[in-house]
């Protein structure tokens, strides 16, 4: 199968359609879409759009009515569906633990039913919950039911990666937490995706968290047709249309500042004039150093590496240096 | 003669009856165990099969147990036969009922997961919906044995082995000797033989649920 590799391959949905009988309309209506090989795609849209059932049919959790889907170049409409999904991950927002196995064995169940060997399974166990920080040694033998629900979507993770699947199907599985841990959760899956490199479908309402993960986003509108596929940089700088921008909200540009850090940018006086000014840190991003800026009524703050000016912040997002807090609100559309 | 004299002079004749009567139980349930749960299995996503077998394993329930037990005399003769039939037949509505409550009740997420995930829907019924529903499977599989109980009573109508025959026997020749110690030795013989049954079902139910469904958070 497509996962002799466990790094991403490459997914092709070509006029993928879900036509549910006796409804008007499809669910799903003719999607055409390329997933590059080792990248997180989000798929963002409202309730209700279809975004959901196109990535269940991904897995074949939802049988498409016609159309083609290829990963890593093979048809999965002609594999078995059970087959099939023991070699794609899949995390899900509600987690569905299974509530009277351990931690540890749900874990291992889709390594098991792979057949391989018990030693192999038990060291992949460890590592795994060590991968999403759970320490193996006090977590494996716990049930669900003993975890909060942070570490449960830990757990559901651990458990999607188990068998180091290329593809990895996620149904806003940070979605269930409430906000620390969901944003504790999202960087956390952030840096794990950058060691790991799978081909990623994520779905997800929050356009935040779709600009935060995402390599590319599709915004999807009803009926799950495209309304803008791209980089989050592309499509905070170029909403295709007003609904696109709709979805991105009043503040597309502070959302572009936060994509970049100030090491992405030459900071503009040497290091010794930065005396008095507000201080960040290296990995912060230009949205925080605006933010110091604001907060001390100041035009520049200080980098580790030099000195950030407000007019090079507005160039980095390319609003041509314009000086004024009303330029800001000009750049904005 | 009083009762502790009574129970001690017909110790063999009440010791045997109680043990027929918690056997011709014990092997109605089993039965009614094995044929509920395979129906609850197969019927909890068909909707016509579950209807037909709640239906009917309720309509059973309703046709009094003394008219059953005469209605079979011709089929299967007087005894063991139609007290077993009997019994088996009353079992079902609780044993079905809850199996395909506990089936159908286990969370879709879960549910989702186990398919999401590549296991066959045989497995996540034998492997997922099962242990998880086994908890209200056994609470049903206990009713009916609490229900089959009292019903055993009954079938001393119809020469059937248990303590009935002792509360019968009481009740026919009232006021003469030994007729109230008679009764009541049934009575209270039945009622033990119901105290022992909880208490194994209570054990069964320790060791057989998962242990991820007792913990606590």
């Amino acid at each position: 199968m497509f996962d002799r590799d466990s790094a991403g391959v490459r997914i092709e949905l070509r006029g993928l359609t879900k036509q549910y009988p006796g409804q008007p309309a499809p669910a799903v209506d003719n999607v055409t879409l390329d997933i590059p090989a080792g990248e997180l795609v989000v798929f963002v849209g409202p309730s209700g759009c279809g975004k959901t059932t196109t990535m269940k049919m991904i897995n074949r959790l939802v049988e498409p009515t016609s159309g083609e889907i290829r990963i890593g170049g093979e048809d999965v409409l002609n594999l078995h569906p059970d087959e099939l999904r023991r070699h794609i991950g899949y995390a899900i927002q509600q987690v569905g633990l299974f509530p009277h196995l351990t931690v540890g064995e749900n874990v291992a169940l889709v390594p098991r039913l792979l057949g391989w060997p018990a030693t192999k399974v038990d060291n992949r166990v460890e590592e795994l919950l060590a991968l999403v920080n759970l320490e193996p040694g006090v977590f494996r033998d716990r049930y669900p039911r003993q975890l909060s629900g942070g570490q449960q979507q830990r757990v559901g993770v651990a458990r999607a990666l188990a068998a180091d699947p290329p593809v990895m199907l996620m149904d806003e599985p940070f979605g269930a937490t409430d906000p620390i841990t969901r944003e504790h959760l999202q960087t956390e899956f952030a840096k794990l995706q950058k060691q790991l490199r799978k081909t990623i479908i994520f779905v997800t309402h929050d356009f935040e968290e779709a600009i935060l993960l995402g390599d590319r986003i599709a915004v999807l509108r009803e009926r799950s047709r495209i309304a803008q596929y791209d980089t989050p940089a592309n499509i905070l700088a170029a909403p295709a249309d007003d609904y696109v921008a709709g979805f991105i909200g009043q503040d597309a540009t502070l959302k572009r500042l936060a994509l970049l850090t100030v090491e992405d940018i030459e900071p503009t006086e040497p290091f010794p004039s930065s005396n008095g000014l507000p201080r960040v840190d290296a990995g912060a991003s230009l949205r925080e150093a605006l933010d110091a800026m604001v907060a001390h009524g100041s035009d520049r703050c200080a980098t580790p590496t030099g000195v950030l000016t407000y007019s090079a912040l507005c160039d980095a997002v390319g609003s041509n240096g314009a000086v004024t807090p009303k330029g800001v609100s000009a750049g904005d559309r | 003669m009083t009762f502790g004299e009574y129970v001690v002079s017909r110790w063999e004749t009440l010791s045997l009856a109680a043990a027929e009567h918690a056997l011709v139980v014990a092997i109605a349930i089993g039965i009614a165990t094995v044929v509920g749960v395979g129906i609850g299995l197969l019927g909890f996503e068909t909707p016509k099969l579950r209807a037909a077998s709640l239906t009917l394993s309720a309509g059973i329930l309703t046709v009094p147990s003394l008219a059953l037990l005469t209605l079979l005399i011709p089929l299967t003769g007087l005894g063991w036969g139609p007290t077993l039939v009997a019994l088996t037949a009353y079992a079902f509505l609780p044993i079905i009922r809850n199996t395909v409550t506990g089936l159908s009740g286990v969370d879709a997420a879960t549910v989702e997961a186990g398919r999401g995930m590549g296991l066959s829907a045989a497995r996540v019924l034998l492997k997922v919906r099962l242990p998880l529903a086994w908890p209200l499977i056994l609470t049903g599989i206990r009713i009916s044995a609490q229900m089959l109980i009292g019903i055993a009573a009954i079938a001393a109508y119809v020469d059937g082995p248990g303590l009935g025959t002792q509360i019968f026997e009481g009740l026919s020749r009232l006021g003469s000797v030994n007729s109230l110690n008679a009764t009541l030795a049934g009575t209270l013989g039945i009622v033990i033989v119901a105290v022992l049954f909880d208490a194994f079902f209570f054990a069964v139910r320790q060791f057989t649920t998962p242990r991820g469904l007792r913990v606590r958070p």
